[in-house]
C-alpha cells in the first residue's frame, strides 16, 4: 500500500493496523467481561496536501480514529507513523506520554460545535493566542501579531481580539477555532464534523474556506462527517467506515460513481437529493447498524446486505486493492456492479400518487 | 386553494413574538400558509427563522414569555379523512360534540354545515378544547426523541396514557392498541419493547416510537419538526420512508418543518421557505426547486453541497450570516445579504407576497407590478 502511495506523492500520515477496544465493565469488582471494538484493523496513509475523508453513520469509529491519531486516546494496538517536516517519522502510538506535546504542534483539531469548543471567559486573544502561550512562542506583542494575522487569514477582523465567542454567529465561531488550529502551522488538521452545527447557508463558507488555507498553507486534511455531500466537496479520498472497519476506501469521483461495496451503495442511495424531480428508489437498508461489543460473524454488514450469501457470514473479508487506489472488503465486489450517484440522472417510479 | 379543496389548516398573518427585557423578538412576523389533507407541507428554513415556533404556535404550546399577538389558526374539524381524500363531502363525518360546534360556528363564517372551523388562536392554551386537538388531531413529532420521551417512564405507558385521554377505552384495550401502534411503525416484537424506556431504544426506534404516539389517536395533521435531524442517513431514509407510507394508508397531512432541502425535495407537495420569521416564498415542490423566485431560495438552492456535483468545487455562497433578531433589518429581512437589493426600497418597505405563476408565490419587490 505505502510504495505505490509514495509513487504518486510524499505520504503525511501512515495508519497501519489500528485498533481501539473500550473495556466493558461489570459488577462489584469491575470485572471485563467484553470489549466495545470500536476501531478494529484500521489503516490508511494520507498523502502531503489532500483531504482524506472517514465516513460512516454515528457509532461506526471515525471520530474514535481521528481521537487516537491524536493521542487525545491511546490506541489499544497498531503504528500511527507520521512523517514529520523534519523528514523523522515518529510512531504516534508508541510515543511515551510526555513526547506528545512537541508533536501536537504539528497536528491539530477543529471541532464539531462552536458554541462548546470556545471558552465563553475568553477573548479571542486569549483563544487564538493559547496554543502559542503554551507552546511558549514570542513574546506578547508578537503573539498578538499572530493573532491578528490568524484572524485576517479566516476572514474575522483584528480589530475583534477584544471581544468574548458570545458576540460572534455560529459561522464565525468555526472560524475562530479554525484560527487557533492554525496558530502553530500545523502541517496536519484533523477537522471533526466541521460543518455539521452550522446553518446551510453558512456551511459553504466554511467548506470553502477550509479548502482556500488549505491551497494557502498547504495543510493536509483529515476530516471526519457523516454528510456526503459535504465530503464529496471538500475531499480527494474517502474511505468509507463500518462497525470499526474500513469497508471501502477511493478517490471521491471514483467511490462516488462507482462503489464497490453495498454498503457504500445504500449509503449514497439514502442521501435525499435536493431535487424532486430525482426522487429515486431508495435502497433502505433494513435494522440498525451493528452492535461493536458484539459483532456478527463474518463480514459485519452482511445481516442488512441485500447480496449477501453464505461465505459472507462465515468469513470476515479483507481490505484488498480492486483497482489502483480503489480498496474494498467485499466477497462479491468483483462481481457485483453497484450503482453510484455522478451523474446520475435517473428518474424512477417513487410509487407516489 | 389547491384543487378546490378547502384547507385543512389555514394559517393566516401569524405573529408570534417573544418580549423580554432585552428587546422584542419577532419569532413568526405574519406568517401565511395552508396545509390540505393528505399532502406534505415542506415548511425550511435557517435556524431563527420561525419554522418551529409556528408549529408551537398551531398547537398552542409557545413558552412564555412568547405570545400569539395577531393572526389566526383556521382548523376545519369534523371532515372525516377518507371522505377528504375521495372528495366526497359530508360523509364519514365524525360526531362533534354540540357545544363546540356551536361555538365554532360562530367563529368562522365559512364553516361548511357538519364540519366546523375552529380558530386556535383564540383557544385557551390550557383549556379543554385546545387539549382535545393537541394529540388527537393534531399529532406532533419533535426533533429529539431522546428528551421528548419521560426517561422515567416506559415508552408503552406514555403511548397509553395519550390513548386513555383521548379516547373512551379501557386500559387493556388502550394497551392493545399502543401495541398495534407500535408494530404499525415497524418495531420489532412491540409486545416487549412496549415495556421498555426510551433509552433502551436506538435512536431509529425512538423516533419510531415517538411517530407511534403521535398516531396513537389517528391525527388528521402531523407536524414533523426535524423528525430526521438527530438520525443516521440509513435510518433518515427508514422514517421517511415510513412517514410516506403511513400518509398513503391513513390519508392524513403532514407539516414538514426541516432545515434539509433533501429531505422537502424527497418528501413535500408544496413548499414555505421561511427566513426571519417571514415567508418569503411559497409552491409547490417543483416550483421552488427548479424556479425559483426569492433571491433567498436561489441563494440557499445554490449555497447547499450536493451529492451529484463535481468533487472539490467551490460553493456559491450567501454573504454574512442571519441577523440576531435583536438586529432584525429594517424592510425586508433578507436585503442586507441580498444580491438583487434595490437601494430605497428594500431597505425601506417590507415587500407583500406577490403571485407569480399559477401557485407559486413570493414577497419581493423584484416581482411586483410585474
Amino acid at each position: 500500500m505505502t510504495q505505490m502511495a509514495q509513487q504518486n506523492g510524499q505520504i503525511l500520515l501512515d495508519v497501519k493496523g489500528l485498533r481501539k477496544f473500550f473495556p466493558i465493565k461489570r459488577g462489584f469488582l469491575r470485572k471485563t467481561v467484553g470489549h466495545v471494538r470500536a476501531v478494529d484493523d484500521v489503516s490508511f496513509y494520507i498523502r502531503k496536501g489532500e483531504t482524506l475523508s472517514l465516513v460512516g453513520e454515528s457509532g461506526c469509529g471515525k471520530t474514535t480514529t481521528s481521537r487516537c491519531i491524536l493521542r487525545a486516546i491511546d490506541p489499544t494496538a497498531g503504528q500511527i507513523l507520521f512523517h514529520s517536516e523534519q523528514g523523522i517519522t515518529v510512531d504516534v502510538a508508541a510515543l511515551p506520554k510526555g513526547k506528545v506535546r512537541p508533536l501536537r504542534r504539528q497536528m491539530q483539531m477543529i471541532f464539531q460545535d462552536p458554541y462548546s469548543s470556545l471558552n465563553p471567559r475568553m477573548t479571542l486573544l486569549d483563544i487564538v493566542g493559547e496554543p502559542l502561550l503554551v507552546n511558549g512562542v514570542g513574546s506578547r506583542q508578537e503573539r498578538m501579531d499572530r493573532v491578528a494575522e490568524l484572524l485576517r487569514l479566516v476572514g474575522l477582523r483584528p480589530e475583534y481580539m477584544r471581544r468574548f465567542p458570545h458576540a460572534f454567529s455560529g459561522g464565525q465561531r468555526q472560524r475562530i477555532g479554525i484560527a487557533r488550529a492554525l496558530a502553530l502551522n500545523p502541517s496536519l488538521v484533523v477537522a471533526d464534523e466541521p460543518v455539521s452545527a452550522l446553518d446551510v447557508s453558512v456551511q459553504a463558507q466554511i467548506l470553502n474556506l477550509l479548502m482556500d488555507l488549505q491551497a494557502q498553507l498547504g495543510l493536509t486534511y483529515l476530516f471526519v462527517a457523516h454528510d456526503l455531500s459535504v465530503v464529496k466537496h471538500i475531499s480527494e479520498r474517502v474511505a468509507v467506515m463500518y462497525v470499526g472497519r474500513i469497508v471501502e476506501m477511493a478517490e471521491t469521483e471514483a467511490i462516488f460513481a462507482h462503489p464497490r461495496h453495498p454498503y457504500t451503495e445504500a449509503l449514497l442511495s439514502a442521501v435525499p437529493k435536493p431535487d424532486p424531480r430525482l426522487r429515486s428508489k431508495r435502497i433502505v437498508l433494513e435494522g440498525d447498524v451493528a452492535d461493536p461489543a458484539n459483532p456478527p460473524t463474518g463480514c459485519y454488514f452482511h445481516p442488512r446486505c441485500r447480496y449477501a450469501v453464505d461465505v459472507c457470514r462465515s468469513l470476515t473479508p479483507a481490505l484488498e486493492e480492486l483497482e489502483p487506489g480503489h480498496f474494498v472488503a467485499c466477497h462479491r465486489a468483483k462481481e457485483l456492479t453497484l450503482a453510484g450517484v455522478a451523474g446520475a440522472r435517473r428518474v424512477e417510479e417513487t410509487g407516489r400518487a | 386553494m389547491e384543487n378546490g379543496l378547502k384547507a385543512l389548516l389555514s394559517v393566516q398573518n401569524l405573529k408570534t413574538y417573544f418580549s423580554s427585557d432585552e428587546g422584542l423578538t419577532k419569532a413568526v412576523d405574519g406568517a401565511s400558509f395552508e396545509i390540505f389533507q393528505g399532502k406534505t407541507l415542506g415548511v425550511v428554513g435557517e435556524s431563527g427563522c420561525g419554522k418551529s415556533v409556528t408549529a408551537r404556535s398551531i398547537l398552542r404550546i409557545v413558552e412564555r414569555p412568547g405570545r400569539i399577538v395577531d393572526g389566526k389558526i383556521l382548523l376545519r374539524r369534523g371532515a372525516g379523512v377518507v371522505a377528504q381524500v375521495a372528495g366526497v363531502e359530508g360523509q364519514g363525518v365524525r360526531a362533534t360534540r354540540g357545544a363546540w360546534r356551536e361555538r365554532a360556528q360562530r367563529q368562522g363564517p365559512q364553516a361548511a354545515r357538519r364540519e366546523t372551523v375552529i380558530d386556535l388562536t383564540k383557544l385557551d392554551p390550557d383549556g379543554k378544547e385546545i387539549r382535545s386537538i393537541r394529540g388527537k388531531e393534531i399529532g406532533l413529532v419533535f426533533q429529539e426523541p431522546m428528551t421528548s420521551f419521560s426517561p422515567v417512564h416506559t415508552v408503552g405507558s406514555q403511548i397509553i396514557e395519550a390513548i386513555l385521554l383521548h379516547q373512551r377505552v379501557s386500559k387493556r384495550e388502550a394497551r392493545e392498541k399502543a401495541i398495534d401502534q407500535l408494530r404499525l411503525v415497524g418495531i420489532p416484537k412491540p409486545e416487549r419493547r412496549i415495556d421498555e424506556f426510551a433509552f433502551e431504544l436506538s435512536g431509529g426506534l425512538r423516533q419510531r416510537a415517538m411517530i407511534a404516539m403521535a398516531l396513537s389517536c389517528d391525527p388528521n395533521l402531523l407536524i414533523a419538526d426535524e423528525p430526521t435531524t438527530a438520525l443516521d442517513v440509513t435510518t433518515q431514509s427508514q422514517i421517511l420512508d415510513l412517514l410516506r407510507h403511513l400518509q398513503e394508508q391513513r390519508g392524513m397531512a403532514i407539516m414538514l418543518i426541516t432545515h434539509n432541502l433533501g429531505v422537502v425535495a424527497e418528501m413535500s407537495d408544496s413548499v414555505v421557505v421561511m427566513y426571519l420569521g417571514r415567508v418569503v416564498e411559497e409552491g409547490p415542490v417543483d416550483d421552488i426547486f427548479h424556479s425559483p423566485a426569492h433571491p433567498y431560495t436561489q441563494a440557499l438552492l445554490r449555497s447547499i453541497p450536493s451529492i451529484n456535483s463535481m468533487a472539490r468545487t467551490k460553493l456559491p455562497t450567501i454573504t454574512g450570516s442571519i441577523p440576531h433578531p435583536y438586529n432584525r433589518p429594517p424592510g425586508c429581512p433578507f436585503h442586507p445579504r441580498c444580491p438583487s437589493y434595490i437601494p430605497g426600497t428594500c431597505n425601506q418597505r417590507e415587500p407583500g407576497m406577490v403571485t407569480v405563476n399559477d401557485q407559486q408565490r413570493v414577497s419581493c419587490f423584484l416581482y411586483e407590478g410585474a
